[in-house]
């Protein structure tokens, strides 16, 4: 979720065509900052706009795109360096059109489509709680450098003419008020579409596949339609609460990535009627495979408790390593310890099975090789759950390469989880790097003369599928 | 092949006392070279070197950490004319180290006991050992230091802390572990003879993540590896120093200091497992081996201006090797205990370590052993040619109604516990280490009169129908001693900054420079003496 919010409010080319307007010296009463603080907690503002270990909204988040390191920015009421000379029209234009307030498009990363449909009145709270609720911080945006033509930030003009909502969402009449407030929220401020809906050749979502799952950097935020074998049509509504309060759903799904942040920052701190509401509406969204309908295993129910010890043990652990168990041993060596010598996990489900759950069962081996390769870390009120990583970060547990990490990911699908699935070296290395990658800088290069619109998919792709982790792990690290 | 030759810091010897250093080192600007005898494995391997082995072998835990020819370390399978340790005194020095980069905390229980303000002062208050050159209130923000460093756990219940006498200025970081169920059975047991059983203090972490490092899973395997690394060793370290900086020789054994003519130390040199000779320069060196490689290193190094060794114009190198000898009491009862969840060692009674006797006998801390008891038990089942389910029965009672108390004892510093180096070579050609070794006296006495009635007494509290007591000390693997610090160089090695007495740009820290045991164990202390020493190396960098 997370990867995908990034905005740019600053620009290293900043063309400032005037002064920012001085904001009304405004006065908010306590309740509506209130209610904008739980509307931008919805949203989740924090999660992007927040580099590791600094202050709240000051910005700093390196996160790392196919074609470069974007820079988060700073959006306390600074009036310095963040947003505090904003006027509440200037703020309702970056949030729900995506234009800030010297008159430059933002890109769609920061996800003003979803936010556009919010209401005037809950902006309106966002822009008391950012100004009265923000703890002003004077830092200075850092620099954010995209290669040409990625710099032509007034290629979103057109895209914004194409693909962008002009209006707040109204309610259906048909539908329950708990239904319309749960769309209101699915929609608007949590913006579940930026993620796990899949996108078009311009990178705009497309609605009629809405929520029906798409790839996010190096994870793959799945299916959470209604259907029951590829979505979440098996979960009852106090389920998806569960998950959403908890960030798991013992024997089914965990938490990780991006909506790891999300649960942590945001879904946990709604109230329960909001996220009744939400998981009424998301349980209604029709899925988009009609012809599949409802037979066969979903993500939540493959995989038993087994093990291939017994070829292994005692032969050494080199010898184990190259021999055709090595999967196996590397599970022993890593994994096992916690998640149990069967991939059974802990009877209170804290160290989920291996098997039965969606981590290792999904369409594809995304999120398996990058819960592997990333590990997993998110904090709720229950406490705060870490996996450690098995990447190049200095905190490995152990630094996997590709090829290790390819035997393991396969010893667990075979036995615990999708076992139709393969995996290669290559296909960590890909995920490793932040996810698939897209030669369109090339091509936008080479074919510049042949039209906007191939300028216009890459700057949608270049801020729509950015990946966060790798570059902010390391200036963290660095 | 060696690239780096030299840096401003070069430390020897890659174990917790050796990353506490560098790793403050290189935070202030300064380039650190470090350089380790061992290899550098993964926990990957060595977890699986261990559930590899079978369980015949797994009394000894170097089987998960195969020494390299190069750099031997005791092992539990060597023949004592061939072993590397060679003993000649009345009791053995047998010592478990292991020469691997990040160091013997892989395989220590995390146990993180403070020493008391009286432990600190055994001389003046009760006419025995020596007197530490400073007091508990200088070591403690040291303490607090290392435990945020290492990331230890303890009771927040000020009546469950220790020391009970000295102030604590910082609370633990996290909770203490709960008690495993035999833990709690002993500790309401020990309440009827008026003791209580605290809750140990641990760099392991309770309940949540720690510095990049998971919480503790109970897998109740500290020793010999801790599999997800939520107990810390050294070897967590080392991929964030290399990231910031630090370069890292490994199977390099240094095998001599080299001093110039100021009598400062100009460079040392190592062998690489070719037996090729490098010689690695810099301005300021740091020996962080242990308590019985930085002897052996300091006396290999003898030279014409330093001709009992370097750093020895005292005679106090080697000399005055201590540990914690031990008892331990097998006790069978008849209801069952259990223990075996949580850590392996979670709880103890370190009351009896202190008081007025100290003058007569060592103190001596009770340990209820909390490691999962199957392992111990199984040969004694098979024994009885039990089979089948018979077995797993008796395996399962024996588990559940069997115990090991440890009363773990301290030790006066003896300049007749000496290391001096054999005849006998390694495979490099270098001498083995020689220990001299008599618990003495005063430890001897505190066994018969103090500790192990006092075991006695708990064993039949706890409805003991068999009691066995190891009929010898052994040793805690807690090296101590061969450097002592003291602030009269004619009688001590290291200053109370663990800086050399001879050699003004030669640091010695950890646990040889401690001058007094205490029964509790001693790596928090060496670690405080390594943040010690680390700022008083940055001090003097910076006026270099």
């Amino acid at each position: 979720m997370t990867s995908f919010k990034t905005f740019l409010l600053a620009a290293p080319f900043a063309f400032v065509a005037f002064a920012p307007t001085i904001s009304l010296a405004q006065d908010f009463p306590a309740d509506l900052v209130e209610k904008g603080r739980y509307l931008a907690t919805a949203s989740d503002c924090v999660a992007c706009h927040t580099a590791k270990g600094g202050k709240p909204m000051a910005g700093g988040l390196a996160i790392d795109s196919p074609v470069g390191t974007i820079m988060s920015t700073n959006i306390t009421p600074s009036k310095e360096t963040g947003i505090g000379n904003y006027t509440e029209a200037q703020f309702s234009d970056a949030v729900r059109k995506g234009v800030r307030a010297d008159g430059a498009n933002l890109y769609p990363a920061m996800p003003y489509t979803a936010y556009s449909f919010m209401s005037d009145a809950d902006v309106h709270a966002m822009y008391a709680y950012f100004m009265k609720g923000v703890a002003p911080v004077e830092a200075k945006n850092a620099e954010t450098s995209l290669p040409f033509p990625m710099n032509i930030r007034a290629s979103m003009i057109g895209w914004n003419l194409l693909f962008r909502n002009n209006t707040p969402l109204s309610d259906d009449p048909k539908q329950s008020a708990e239904w319309n407030r749960g769309r209101y929220l699915a929609e608007g401020a949590a913006h579940c579409a930026t993620c796990h809906t899949p996108r078009g050749a311009f990178m705009q979502e497309k609605a009629s596949l809405n929520l029906s799952g798409a790839q996010v950097g190096p994870w793959y935020a799945p299916d959470i339609t209604s259907d029951k074998v590829t979505g979440i049509g098996s979960w009852s509504q106090d389920e998806l609460v569960t998950y959403l309060k908890t960030g798991r759903l013992a024997g089914k799904a965990q938490a990780a990535g991006s909506m790891g942040e999300a649960i942590t920052h945001s879904f946990q701190h709604l109230t329960d009627a909001d996220l009744k509401a939400i998981a009424t509406y998301v349980e209604s969204v029709p899925s988009a495979h009609p012809a599949a309908a409802a037979t066969g295993a979903t993500r939540f129910d493959q995989g038993k408790p087994v093990n291939e010890l017994a070829a292994l043990r005692g032969k050494g652990f080199d010898n184990g390593m190259k021999g055709a168990h090595s999967g196996a041993q590397i599970f022993s060596a890593n994994c096992a310890s916690c998640h149990g010598f069967n991939g059974q996990g802990t009877a209170d489900g804290y160290y989920p099975s291996i098997f039965h759950n969606s981590a290792t069962a999904g369409s594809n081996a995304s999120n398996l090789i990058a819960t592997i390769l990333y590990g997993v870390e998110r904090e709720t009120e229950s406490g705060h759950v870490f996996m450690p990583p098995f990447g190049d970060q200095p905190n490995a547990l152990t630094q996997l390469d590709n090829v290790e990490v390819a035997s393991l990911a396969n010893y667990i699908l075979k036995d615990y989880g999708n076992s139709k699935l393969t995996v290669t070296a290559h296909d960590v290395g890909v995920i490793r790097e932040g996810g698939p990658k897209s030669d369109i800088v090339t091509l936008a290069r080479i074919g510049m003369g042949a039209g906007a619109l191939v300028v216009l998919a890459l700057i949608a792709m270049a801020v729509i599928l950015p990946r966060r982790g790798r570059a902010g792990a390391d200036k963290a690290n660095a | 092949m060696v690239t780096k030759t030299s840096a401003d810091v070069i430390v020897v010897g890659t174990g917790v006392v050796g990353v506490v250093i560098a790793e403050q080192l290189i935070d202030a600007g300064h380039s650190v070279l470090m350089i380790e005898a061992g290899p550098r494995v993964t926990r990957a391997e060595v977890v699986e070197n261990w559930r590899n082995a079978p369980l015949g072998v797994k009394g000894d835990t170097s089987v998960a950490y195969p020494p390299r020819p190069w750099a031997p370390h005791p092992t539990g399978a060597d023949k004592p004319e061939d072993a590397y340790l060679q003993f000649t005194g009345p009791d053995p020095y047998d010592q478990t180290f292991i020469r691997y980069a990040g160091g013997s905390t892989w395989h220590w229980a995390g146990t993180s006991w403070r020493l008391t303000p009286e432990d600190m002062r055994l001389h003046s208050l009760y006419g025995v050992g020596r007197d530490w050159a400073f007091d508990y209130d200088t070591l403690e923000p040291y303490y607090v230091r290392t435990e945020h460093k290492l990331g230890i756990s303890g009771p927040s219940d000020r009546a469950l802390q220790w020391p009970q006498t000295g102030a604590r200025s910082a609370p633990y970081l996290m909770p203490s572990f709960p008690f495993s169920p035999g833990e709690q059975k002993f500790t309401e047991v020990v309440k009827t003879l008026g003791y209580t059983n605290i809750p140990v203090a641990q760099a392991r972490n309770s309940g949540m993540p720690y510095d990049g490092r998971p919480a503790c899973c109970a897998n109740n395997n500290c020793v010999p590896v801790c599999p997800v690394a939520a107990k810390y060793d050294a070897e967590t370290s080392l991929g964030r120093l290399e990231r910031k900086g630090v370069t890292l020789l490994v199977d390099s054994v240094v095998y001599k200091v080299e001093t110039n003519a100021q009598n400062k130390i100009e460079a040392v040199h190592f062998y690489d497992q070719h037996k090729e000779s490098h010689r690695i320069t810099g301005k300021l060196f740091v020996l962080a081996c242990n308590g019985l490689e930085n002897p052996k290193l300091l006396l290999m190094s003898a030279n014409d201006r330093n001709p009992n060794g370097v750093a020895n114009s005292s005679d106090q190198v080697g000399r005055n090797m201590m540990d914690h000898p031990a008892r331990t009491l097998t006790v069978t009862t008849k209801e069952p205990f259990w223990s075996g969840l949580g850590p392996v060692v979670n709880s103890g009674i370190m009351e009896t370590s202190q008081g007025a006797f100290r003058s007569e006998h060592a103190g001596a801390y009770f340990r209820y052993n909390n490691f999962a008891r199957n392992r111990f038990v199984t040969f004694a089942a098979l024994k009885k040619g039990l089979v089948g389910k018979a077995l797993d029965e008796e395996i399962r009672r024996m588990t559940a109604c069997t115990a090991d108390i440890v009363a773990a004892h301290e030790v006066l510093p003896d300049p007749n516990n000496r290391l001096t180096l054999s005849a006998k070579k390694d495979w490099l050609g270098l001498p083995k280490p020689s220990i001299h070794y008599d618990v003495g006296e005063y430890v001897r006495k505190s066994a018969e009169t103090y500790s192990l009635p006092i075991g006695k007494q708990i064993a039949a509290a706890m409805g003991a129908i068999d009691v066995k007591i190891t009929p010898k000390f052994s040793n805690s693997k807690h090296i101590m001693g061969g450097t002592i610090m003291g602030k009269d160089a004619s009688n001590s090695v290291v200053d109370v900054d663990c800086r050399a007495h001879d050699h003004e740009n030669l640091f010695i820290p950890g646990g040889g420079a401690m001058a007094s045991t205490a029964c509790g164990n001693s790596t928090i202390t060496m670690t405080a003496l390594a943040i010690k020493a680390a700022d008083a190396i940055v001090a003097q960098m910076r006026g270099a």
